[in-house]
């Protein structure tokens, strides 16, 4: 049984594999996903607030105070971005939810022909694979909760609240801001250029803990480009202004 | 919600998809999401605090806690005005908001901030009344079976989705289970209730070949069932139906305040423009500038927005209804204050609303010449009873509760029948007639209107044990106070006979018996053509009527959740008493809006006014506004008395 209204002319395979990949867009947002979202934000606002700070003092040399300044005005910046790109995801999620509801409510044999073939994929057959099909669809709320987690791949209870997030992202630009500073304030540039070295591989060194990727290689390519940027800033700033 | 089952997703979209229950959000950090706005209204306030502080040191540092206090503030605000412009309509959200973000041109910014912050505070705590309102089908949804046990021709049981089982289908009910669907007995014996659906708690015997209604209550029996009407057409779907119906139905509330805030605000847009665009013409002064029109202009603007005139109506609503919570009676809102104060109709449910719902025993009738007394037999009773939960079996309980305990031996329990046991070698048997009547011969007996009667046989000797549901205590007084300033109208799903009676009780002359839940709906609607009425229930039934009626007033304690849910206000000690008292305290409410208002133009007119147009000093102008923003807040307090 086939309905293009819902399938919108796909097979029920091919539907799911775009329900799939939908849910996949929905839940990656600018910090990432695998890891809790604050302590990404905490170490993705750490690392861009350490280079900032650094290039805008190799290209201009200010004192201590504009560049507290501008680490306040950054740190206000990246709670509210980090709040509020939280916030529309999780909108996002809530319209997921709603519209797979609908689909339950209003399209049910399409519903079950979708269960069926997650579950054939998954290796049942025959009178078995009918049960667990009758079980799931038998509580409207079980229902919802497995075409939510198997069908649009959503993780439940697995998000924190944006507000959260947004304390995460602010932490991290104060620490940051606070290391470069006092090591700008008593040791000059080399101290900061050291600190943002040590923030850059330390904050790779947590993402790719939480993300089990190959760590050498993620603090590496982190340190590097925290050096090509401020490379570019020194050299051309010496040969342009 | 918790992970230790299914999600109960329903929970979630009942609440308009409530940050604080998402079920994205890890359980630790959903706390954050929990009255949001209340708290980010309170550190406006403590930072429009810090920003007065600031102001007399440096202008600066207070400008700069002024922004994260608009910023916070401001932006709901602004969002909100947005909306309402979109929507043309002009009310006194729109005029705060112009008035707010205005004053920072003509550097009245701490001013703005005080009016945003006064707005977030009163919206945010009028939000957190409410919130309870929410969700208003939610209960129904809760105690709705969403899955049944389906029993196939080999007798294999399996669980089903209601919304998959078609007329016909076999459905098993066990004891204790809610009946998913209406349908016929065909195997099986027990009693039902239909506590959740009426509030009803006669236990009804149903056996082979007898119907029964999707919502009732299986007490003992397990019984199987032909299922009669689908999911979209059972008892309860309808009665959601009719609630969704009812709630379309309803006129929409508005507040004394928001018929005056339509017209106030236009008035003072309009006649800001006015003015900015016709003084430079009228009294040859220049558009711009700090005296110019323009200038003057947002100054009357700002001046026609007071503090007083925020503050006028949340903080009676909000004293009222603190008021009303310690009394025990929870409003959903104070828009309900304004409806109850113009109701001239009262309408109540007869069982559970005017009789306690419950059962209650009225006496046992001992065979003539009998060896053993009332209370021996009625200690023996509770003995058999106290093993199981049913409603006579709590009303025994009850009547026993200072009588010696007594045992009994072999208990058994007779699904549908009744139970037996022995007590020092003597058999036992309470039951309803045909399960005695297996046993003794019975006597011919013509219950009352209303009257249970129980069957209890010791040994030979046969006692008759009878039950009713009974009249409030003080009910008659409490009706007699009513009628003086309402139309009072009983209306019951019960017999003609037990209604009439209980009306010529009561002294209630206008009645209708008999009425199911649609045709309560439809005597509402038809009331409400030509009064204002007040709608008092406690069972589902009485759920669409009370959605509809223009206030609907549930009984907090028996009342079933989903007419709590359905109905405006809650009485939550089941106390009718209140509803005269809460009358008077909407009437009080209404009063001292008005006087809030009064005072709150009074000091446009008589000080702010003035004073930019030079007529009174500046100081004086300032005393006027602050003394009058306090006596608004102080009047309204009034409303706290009990």
């Amino acid at each position: 049984m086939n309905q293009p209204a819902h399938f919108e002319g796909q097979s029920a395979k091919e539907h799911l594999k775009k329900a799939r990949k939908k849910g996949a867009i929905a839940t990656s947002e600018i910090h990432g996903t695998e890891m809790s979202g604050a302590l990404n934000a905490f170490c993705e606002c750490a690392r861009t607030l350490i280079a900032l700070l650094l290039v805008t003092y190799l290209l201009l040399t200010p004192t201590l105070l504009p560049l507290l300044l501008f680490s306040l005005a950054f740190t206000i910046f990246s709670f509210g971005r980090s709040s509020l790109i939280a916030w529309s995801r999780l909108e996002r999620l809530h319209r997921l939810i709603e519209d797979e509801r609908h689909e339950i409510t209003h399209h049910r044999e399409q519903e079950r022909e979708e269960l069926t073939e997650m579950y054939q994929a998954k290796g049942l057959s025959g009178k078995l694979l009918t049960d667990v099909i009758d079980v799931l669809m038998a509580d409207d709320n079980r229902l919802l909760m497995v075409m939510l987690e198997e069908e649009l791949g959503l993780p439940l209870e697995s998000f924190e609240h944006p507000l959260l997030q947004g304390l995460g992202a602010a932490l991290g630009c104060a620490l940051s801001a606070a290391l470069g500073l006092i090591a700008l304030h008593f040791g000059g540039l080399l101290p900061l250029v050291i600190t943002a070295f040590l923030i850059s591989g330390i904050t790779a060194y947590l993402t790719a803990s939480r993300l089990r990727i190959e760590k050498i290689r993620h603090i590496t390519w982190h340190i590097s480009l925290l050096f090509v940027t401020g490379a570019a800033a020194y050299f051309l700033g010496r040969a342009l202004l | 919600m918790t992970r230790n089952g299914p999600y109960l997703f329903d929970e979630f979209f009942a609440s308009g998809k409530e940050e604080s229950i998402s079920p994205f959000l890890t359980p630790k950090s959903r706390k954050y999401a929990k009255n949001i706005a209340l708290k980010s209204a309170l550190l406006s306030a403590f930072l429009l605090a810090l920003a007065f502080g600031l102001s007399f040191y440096s202008s600066i540092y207070s400008n700069f806690t002024l922004v994260f206090v608009y910023v916070l503030v401001g932006t709901p605000a602004l969002i909100g005005t947005i909306d309402d412009i979109r929507n043309l309509e002009i009310n006194i959200d729109v005029l705060m908001t112009l008035a707010a973000f205005l004053s920072v041109l003509i550097g009245s910014q701490l001013e703005g901030a005080l009016l945003l912050v006064l707005f977030a505070l009163s919206g945010a705590m009028e939000s957190a009344v409410s919130s309870r309102a929410k969700g208003a089908l939610h209960h129904l949804h809760e105690i709705t079976p969403h899955f049944a046990t389906v029993v196939d021709d080999k007798g294999v049981t399996t669980q089903k989705s209601v919304r998959e089982i078609p007329v016909g289908t076999h459905v098993l009910v066990k004891a204790g289970e809610i009946v998913p669907l209406d349908g016929e007995v065909i195997s099986g014996r027990s009693s039902l209730n239909l506590v959740h659906l009426t509030g009803e708690s006669h236990p009804i015997p149903k056996e082979v070949g007898d119907t029964v209604q999707a919502g009732s209550r299986n007490l003992d029996g397990s019984i199987t069932l032909r299922i009669t009407k689908s999911s979209s057409e059972s008892t309860l779907s309808r009665i959601v139906k009719l609630i969704h119906d009812a709630q379309e139905a309803k006129p929409k509330l508005e507040r004394l305040f928001d018929r005056f805030s339509k017209v106030y605000s236009m008035s003072i847009i309009l006649l800001s423009a006015l003015f900015a665009l016709s003084f430079p013409f009228l009294f040859h002064i220049p558009f711009l500038g700090v005296e110019g029109s323009l200038y003057r202009a947002l100054a009357f603007l700002i001046a026609a927005s007071p503090c007083a005139l925020i503050i006028a109506t949340p903080t009676a609503y909000l004293s009222a209804l603190s008021a009303s919570a310690k009394k025990g009676v929870l409003l959903k809102g104070g828009v309900q204050l304004d409806s109850l104060a113009g109701c001239d109709t009262i309408v109540f449910d007869k069982t559970g609303t005017l009789t306690t719902g419950e059962l209650t025993l009225k006496g046992v009738t001992p065979p003539p010449g009998s060896k053993i007394s009332s209370d021996q037999a009625l200690a023996l009773a509770a003995a058999l009873e106290k093993r199981v939960t049913h409603p006579i079996s709590a009303a025994i309980q009850k009547a026993a509760a200072d009588l010696p305990a007594q045992s009994v031996q072999n208990f058994r329990a007779h699904a549908g029948l009744g139970l037996s046991g022995t007590s020092n070698g003597t058999p036992l048997y309470i039951g309803n007639r045909p399960f005695i009547e297996e046993r003794t011969k019975l006597p011919e007996i013509h219950p009352k209107e209303g009257e249970l009667i129980a069957y209890f046989l010791i040994g030979d000797e046969l006692f008759l044990l009878s039950f009713e549901d009974e009249l409030r205590d003080d009910i008659g007084e409490t009706l007699n106070q009513l009628k003086s300033n309402y139309q009072v109208i009983m209306l019951t799903g019960d017999h003609y006979d037990n209604a009439a009676h209980i009306a010529k009780t009561l002294g209630i002359d206008n009645f209708q018996a008999d009425l199911r839940p649609d045709k309560k709906l439809d005597i509402i609607a038809e009331l409400a053509k030509n009064h204002q009425i007040a709608m008092c229930g406690d069972g589902i039934n009485d759920a669409p009527a009370l959605a509809r009626a223009h206030v609907g007033i549930a009984m907090g304690k028996v009342g079933s959740d989903t007419a709590i849910d359905a109905s405006d206000i809650v009485i939550l000690n089941d106390d009718l008493n209140l509803i005269a008292w809460l009358s008077w305290k909407a009437k009080q409410t209404m009063r001292i809006v008005r006087e809030n208002l009064i005072l709150a133009l009074a000091v446009i007119t008589l000080a702010t006014t003035p004073a930019l147009l030079g007529f009174i000093p500046l100081w004086l102008a300032v005393i006027l506004h602050e003394g009058g923003t306090v006596v608004v807040g102080l009047n309204s307090l009034r409303l706290l008395k009990k």
